[in-house]
């Protein structure tokens, strides 16, 4: 592992960095893709991996951050960079709302309710609540990437943008794992009454993972309204998050178990698309056999990240 | 009072096929604290079997005793899936992390789906008219056969479960179970086999709901399962999860609480007040109407 973190994430990021220019426009797409749906299951892996929340809804958060984006240009021409603060803040105040009524309950009913917040939130886009979200056709005809009058209409810049946004959901999932919050919802993952016994607040803690979670995957949902120029209710359905519910399970809940997972479930098929309606059929046999044959996942995380100055009393006294 | 009156008769129809998926799902949960997300797909797979026994193995006869004969068939059928599943899927993972059986349980989901959409293909088939097309007017209410035969058959088979469960041998092995694993079997109870038995009165149950639903609805497709496994689903925890009475109470409830808003509000956010509904309940009773209190396990 510490030989993989070495070499292994700078050589990813320099393959990652050059691979647009060695691929043609369709599967410079598909890599697009790939980027925007890695970090929608990173983001998803911060309630459901790091902190043990059943959430099976984060298609939601993506998607509002996608209509967030799509409405502001849309309809007040916001250009598309200036949405991104709302976008993200916008899905992350509702991931604390939403999840404040609800993070005490137990494990399967907190499942069944956020499935029950994805439903509800696409059943809103399709009834087009309060004439603003374009009904069951969505919006399309949104704007291209601009900075400062600086156009960035070819797909490149998309793609770009799209590697920008998951080296920060990277950075940030580093620096989670490195800080207290970190630990907190590591603790608590674990064991959530040992965790409240030692003080932490596992309320607040909670939420907090739902809203920032949220956040990133709003943020994601701007660059997939970019990449289409355009966003529709079915994108955001809730086989989507189980999808990512799955790649999250699946991979084991590391960074390289989820891009495996990713990589698996989006873009394999864009290589066998004459397999395209065995799919699900094949993707349901393999995540029978993948949790058979590995229950804790194909990459299991390792929580290895404790500062020295806690190791001091000795090996023994944290792990 | 019409509007009222005929859609507490609809939603008694429509809660009773709830009940009986429900239970298929809370007798799994009860025993294996496992969410069977392959159950809906089930009930969908039950309408295209029964389609082809109908098609292929009774010459489209619709007789009263052909019916039965492929009521009886298509819940043999689709209780032998349900071992299948249980041995495949779900019994290599017991010892595992809970949530590594969920993900199999989704898998298990996908395939069935898509294996039927791969068998029956993709587009919406026509459930044959097993049931004649028989309606009675009774002062602006109308009541169709159809809707009389699943409202009694689904009260007799649930009333024969209750009784079951709660009065035989194997009914206590059940309960047993469904309370603690590792004492049942140091009871000499075969927990192997209580599970298996379930998954047969499961999916015999969800057979019948899905024949129903093919009756009732007559379009039916390969998707299907996802829709009304998680109405049915809603209705197991709306009643408290591993309750069987509480699915009975929770699928009739449900069904009714869709009728009202179908007839009085409106259908295009029917899907919307339902998990209203749940959310609202599940604040102020967190284990569901009849579940039980019970503290989470250290």
């Amino acid at each position: 592992m510490k030989a993989l973190q070495k070499f292994g994430y700078p050589l990813f990021f320099v393959i990652m960095a050059l691979l647009p220019h060695l691929l043609d426009s369709r599967w410079q797409a598909v890599a697009i893709t790939f980027l925007i749906f890695t970090v929608v299951a990173l983001s998803q892996d911060i309630t459901l991996g790091k902190s043990g929340m059943f959430n099976m809804g984060q298609a939601l958060f993506f998607g509002m951050g996608a209509y967030t984006s799509a409405i502001l240009n849309h309809q007040f021409g916001w250009p598309i960079i200036a949405t991104i603060p709302l976008a993200i803040l916008i899905p992350a105040i509702f991931g604390v709302l939403l999840a404040g009524p609800i993070v005490h309950l137990r494990g399967d009913y907190l499942l069944v309710v956020t499935i029950g917040f994805n439903i509800v939130f696409v059943q809103v886009l399709q009834n087009n609540l309060g004439g603003i979200t374009g009904g069951p056709n969505g919006i399309f005809g949104l704007d291209s990437l601009s900075f400062f009058s600086v156009n960035l209409t070819s797909q490149l810049a998309v793609y770009y943008f799209a590697f920008l946004v998951l080296l920060l959901t990277l950075l940030v999932m580093r620096n989670l794992e490195k800080s207290k919050t970190g630990r907190a919802l590591h603790y608590l993952r674990e064991d959530q009454l040992a965790a409240e016994s030692i003080g932490i607040n596992t309320r607040i803690y909670k939420i907090f993972a739902f809203g920032l979670g949220a956040g990133i995957a709003g943020l994601a949902g701007t660059v997939f309204a970019t990449q289409y120029a355009a966003v529709s209710p079915e994108a955001f359905e809730f086989i989507q998050s189980v999808l990512f519910f799955s790649i999250v399970l699946v991979g084991g809940s590391s960074v390289p178990g989820i891009l495996i997972g990713v990589f698996v479930m989006f873009v394999l098929p864009e290589i066998f698309r004459e397999f395209a309606t065995w799919r699900y059929f094949i993707f349901g046999f393999a995540m029978i056999a993948a949790m058979i044959l590995r229950p804790r996942g194909i990459v299991p995380a390792t929580f290895g990240k404790i500062p020295k100055f806690l190791l001091k009393g000795g090996k023994d006294g944290v792990e | 009072m019409d509007i009222f009156l005929q859609q507490l008769a609809n939603g008694l129809t429509i809660g009773s096929m709830f009940a009986l998926v429900a239970l298929g799902y809370t007798m799994v949960y009860g025993v294996m604290r496992l969410i069977n997300f392959a159950h809906g797909d089930m009930v969908a797979a039950s309408a295209f079997v029964g389609l082809t026994i109908y098609t292929q193995v009774m010459g489209q006869a619709t007789s009263l005793g052909a019916v039965i004969v492929i009521f009886l068939l298509t819940a043999a059928v689709m209780a032998c899936i349900g071992i299948l599943l249980e041995r495949l899927a779900y019994r290599p993972l017991r010892e595992a992390p809970r949530l590594s059986a969920v993900v199999s349980a989704l898998g298990a989901s996908l395939v069935i789906q898509n294996g039927i959409m791969l068998i029956w293909g993709p587009r919406m088939r026509i459930f044959p008219e097993l049931v004649p097309q028989v309606y009675w007017d009774l002062g602006g209410v109308v009541i169709s056969l159809i809707q009389v035969i699943i409202l009694a058959l689904s009260l007799v088979l649930m009333i024969a479960l209750y009784l079951f469960v709660e009065k035989t041998r194997m009914g206590a092995a059940i309960r047993a179970s469904s309370i603690d694993q590792d004492a049942a079997r140091l009871m000499g109870i075969n927990v192997n086999s209580v599970i298996a038995l379930i998954f047969i009165i499961g999916s015999s149950l969800g057979a019948v709901g899905g024949l129903f639903i093919g009756l009732y609805y007559r379009g039916i497709t390969f998707n299907m399962g996802w829709q009304y496994g998680l109405y049915a689903f809603i209705a197991a925890i709306l009643g408290g999860i591993g309750n069987i009475p509480g699915a009975m109470l929770g699928g009739m409830l449900l069904g009714l609480f869709n009728a009202f808003i179908a007839g009085y509000v409106s259908s295009t956010w029917a899907d919307a007040f339902t998990f209203i509904l749940l959310i609202l309940i599940l604040i102020v009773r967190p284990t569901g109407i009849l579940g039980e209190r019970v503290a989470e396990k250290v």
